[in-house]
């Protein structure tokens, strides 16, 4: 009997199995001022193959939150707990160097800025070279054998076919080049091929088209979508502009003051968006082709070191009810694929709504 | 209660049709690598052959790709740049050839606003030092008014009184692009150049500071010229547009009908390549090949020519003449007639 209620719970066998589960992640940094919290209970889930957006303002907690997920905050500045998931293990809790096999290799990363994270003292040769050599001496060792060349070759042809594969050209005289000598575009494709290398199950980009123009950022962003299917990488994708979310991601969360207010499939959020600061955001984002007058949502983001008691956004909300000032929201499943922490939604609280 | 601003020395009436700003063949280049004698090796081709009018009251935009030219051309008009050939008018004034004291009345007539505003504003300056500088520019006010004149502006830009003795890094992202406003409204200009002012904010911020923005241009008369590298907002703001390419401006319509019915190719990639924030009219992003070309060395004839789609011979060997559409639009393309029968830069919009 017991095996079968227990059946009952577990997920239907279609279902697949996350990559990566975030429980209840909370950041805090010590700050001469106290303690902000940063994060405070973060929930989801990254689906093989899928595309996530994370958006939300500047200082909602996105950049924290995909630096925290290979616990990248130093230990001494902040304080991270919960569990992040990763293939069973919990990656909050391993040694530097147990995830020193992960960071870069498994879980990779794409930072805003492609020029500044290049190293400028090394050509792009050297600094692709030393990751294949990390990463793929697997690879190499075969392609000697069967082509009898040295190692050297094998690393370069192996580093030529990678560059190949996110569009650059004229990878000779690329692989001689410094960051300097780049522009923004081929920084960025050339900081995508590296991350990779290793066929991670994960990409995280943070911003990683926000310093490009529009015409190159069209060009990543097609790259992305085109690796994301052949390669069979979840890309978290971490972002301000909601045009992105919209084009290439398949669901999207929404981050305020450190929590996700809302999460769900692109089409759902953005023809039925539930949370009053998803539709103010919405509704704030100029649209090409479609001249509707731009709304914005009054305030600012709080100060998170002193955070509004209940639900953080209570302050800046057109439907608060007492209830926002005193519990924090709960994440509340409206439909399949469409979860919103907010008390609108909650049956038992109806009657509050008209205080 | 901002009457104070409107006398001014100059006092040259402007008539509504007339432009409030006239380019002519404005080119700026930057002379790079000098040799020992002092001779450029080359120049830097920022801004060629320019040539546009701005209209009293109306928001032109300046759009495209980073390195094109644009913000020199802000510059230039406000004469921050260093102006190698052509005509920059003003109210009927040339003001290209002016220098020093001739040229500071016109200076505090036109304003800039920048990009990043914490970068803009003096660290150590309360927000009263930052304003009563400007104030100083303004000669219908006495000094003993700056108090005063600082809280009306600060007033106009929605921001409390009580803000007026505090640092700059005391307030947000937007309300220091206030600040930068209220600043540049601060010499009674006729004319604001917004450079990039509001790519540095958040969307919910941004959509805060450009409400702000045409409200004041309505109830301050002002002539805008916004800068800015994303087209949605541009589209929402402006009511005419000018696209640039590599130091060149190709093409010149009305805000509305621009996305719907460019008249130029790039035009075209440039639209195709923007995201749109809207699930259902997903689409595939335009992939425009090639890269922006160096100003130092623009390829010959149509600077647009080696990434077009649609070039034919004459395209490499000639710079295309500009065509005028009608009284405020142009295209600067050799087949623009071709293109716009056959209606291959309008269909993008039906499959989109």
């Amino acid at each position: 009997m017991n095996n079968i209620t227990l059946n009952k719970n577990l997920k239907p066998a279609s279902e697949v199995e996350p990559v990566l589960k975030v429980r209840d992640l909370n950041v805090a940094f010590n700050i001469p001022r106290g303690q902000a919290k940063i994060l405070e209970g973060v929930n989801f889930d990254l689906f093989p193959k899928e595309i996530l957006a994370l958006v939300g303002e500047t200082g909602s907690g996105k950049s924290v939150t995909a630096r925290s997920l290979l616990n990248l905050i130093p230990g001494r500045s902040g304080e991270t707990k919960g569990q992040v998931l990763f293939a069973e293990n919990d990656l909050l809790l391993m040694s530097d160097k147990e995830l020193q096999r992960i960071r870069g290799n498994r879980i990779s990363m794409v930072f805003q800025n492609p020029q500044s994270s290049i190293n400028p003292v090394f050509t792009l040769g050297e600094q692709i070279f030393r990751l294949i050599r990390l990463y793929l001496s697997a690879a190499v060792e075969d392609l000697k054998q069967k082509t009898h060349c040295s190692q050297k070759q094998a690393i370069e042809t192996i580093a030529k076919e990678k560059l190949n594969e996110v569009g650059l050209t004229d990878i000779k005289r690329t692989l001689k080049l410094y960051a300097n000598e780049i522009s923004g575009g081929m920084a960025q494709r050339y900081r995508i091929a590296m991350a990779l290398i290793s066929s991670p199950e994960i990409l995280i980009a943070d911003e990683a088209t926000s310093a490009l123009d529009v015409t190159v950022q069209a060009h990543i962003l097609k790259l992305m979508k085109d690796l994301c299917k052949n390669k069979q990488t979840a890309i978290l994708f971490i972002t301000h502009d909601l045009g992105i979310a919209a084009q290439i991601c398949d669901r999207v969360a929404v981050m305020y003051a450190g929590r996700i207010v809302e999460i769900a499939e692109t089409k759902k959020i953005f023809a039925n968006p539930l949370h009053p600061y998803t539709k103010g955001l919405l509704k704030a984002v100029p649209k090409l082709g479609k001249n509707e007058p731009l709304s914005f949502v009054p305030g600012i983001i709080p100060d998170l070191v002193n955070p509004p008691v209940g639900c953080r956004f209570h302050r800046r909300c057109d439907h608060i009810m007492n209830i926002c000032r005193k519990q924090k929201p709960e994440s509340l499943k409206f439909e399949d694929n469409h979860n919103v922490s907010c008390f609108l939604y909650k049956q038992n609280h109806k009657e509050n709504r008209h205080e | 209660m901002f009457h104070v601003f409107y006398t001014n020395k100059i006092t040259k009436k402007t008539d509504m049709n007339n432009p409030l700003i006239k380019l002519e063949q404005v080119n700026t280049w930057f002379p790079n690598n000098k040799s020992i004698l002092g001779k450029p090796k080359f120049w830097i081709k920022a801004v060629s052959d320019v040539n546009l009018n701005i209209i009293e009251g109306e928001c032109l935009g300046l759009v495209g790709e980073s390195g094109c030219g644009k913000s020199t051309l802000g510059r230039t008009i406000l004469r921050l740049a260093p102006l190698y050939s052509g005509r920059i008018e003003f109210m009927g004034e040339d003001i290209g050839q002016l220098d020093g004291k001739v040229l500071k009345p016109y200076r505090a007539r036109m304003q800039m606003v920048f990009q990043d505003p914490k970068a803009s504003l003096n660290p150590k300056m309360t927000i009263f030092k930052v304003l009563s500088e400007a104030l100083h520019l303004n000669s219908s006010v006495a000094k003993e008014n700056y108090l005063e004149q600082a809280v009306k502006l600060l007033d106009l830009v929605d921001l409390r009184p009580e803000h007026i003795f505090r640092y700059p890094h005391e307030f947000s992202g937007g309300q220091q692009q206030r600040i930068c406003i209220a600043r540049a409204l601060a010499t009674n200009p006729k004319f604001i150049v917004f450079d990039e002012a509001t790519s540095a904010l958040d969307v919910s911020v941004q959509a805060q500071v450009i409400s702000l923005m045409k409200n004041l241009q309505k109830k301050l008369n002002l002539t805008y010229l916004f800068i800015s590298h994303d087209l949605s907002i541009i589209e929402h703001v402006c009511s005419r547009v000018a696209v640039m390419y590599a130091g060149q401006i190709i093409e010149v319509q009305d805000a509305g009908s621009l996305f719907d019915t460019p008249r130029h190719p790039y035009t075209k990639a440039l639209k195709n390549a923007v995201p749109i924030a809207d699930p259902e009219s997903r689409k595939e992003l335009g992939i425009l090949k090639g890269e922006v070309p160096k100003l130092s060395d623009p390829p010959s004839g149509c600077h647009f020519h080696p990434r077009c789609d649609y070039k034919k011979d004459i395209c490499s060997k000639k710079n295309p003449i500009v065509y005028k559409i009608d009284e405020n639009s142009w295209v600067r393309c050799h087949f623009q007639e071709e293109l716009w029968q056959q209606g291959v830069l309008i269909n993008s919009k039906e499959s989109l």
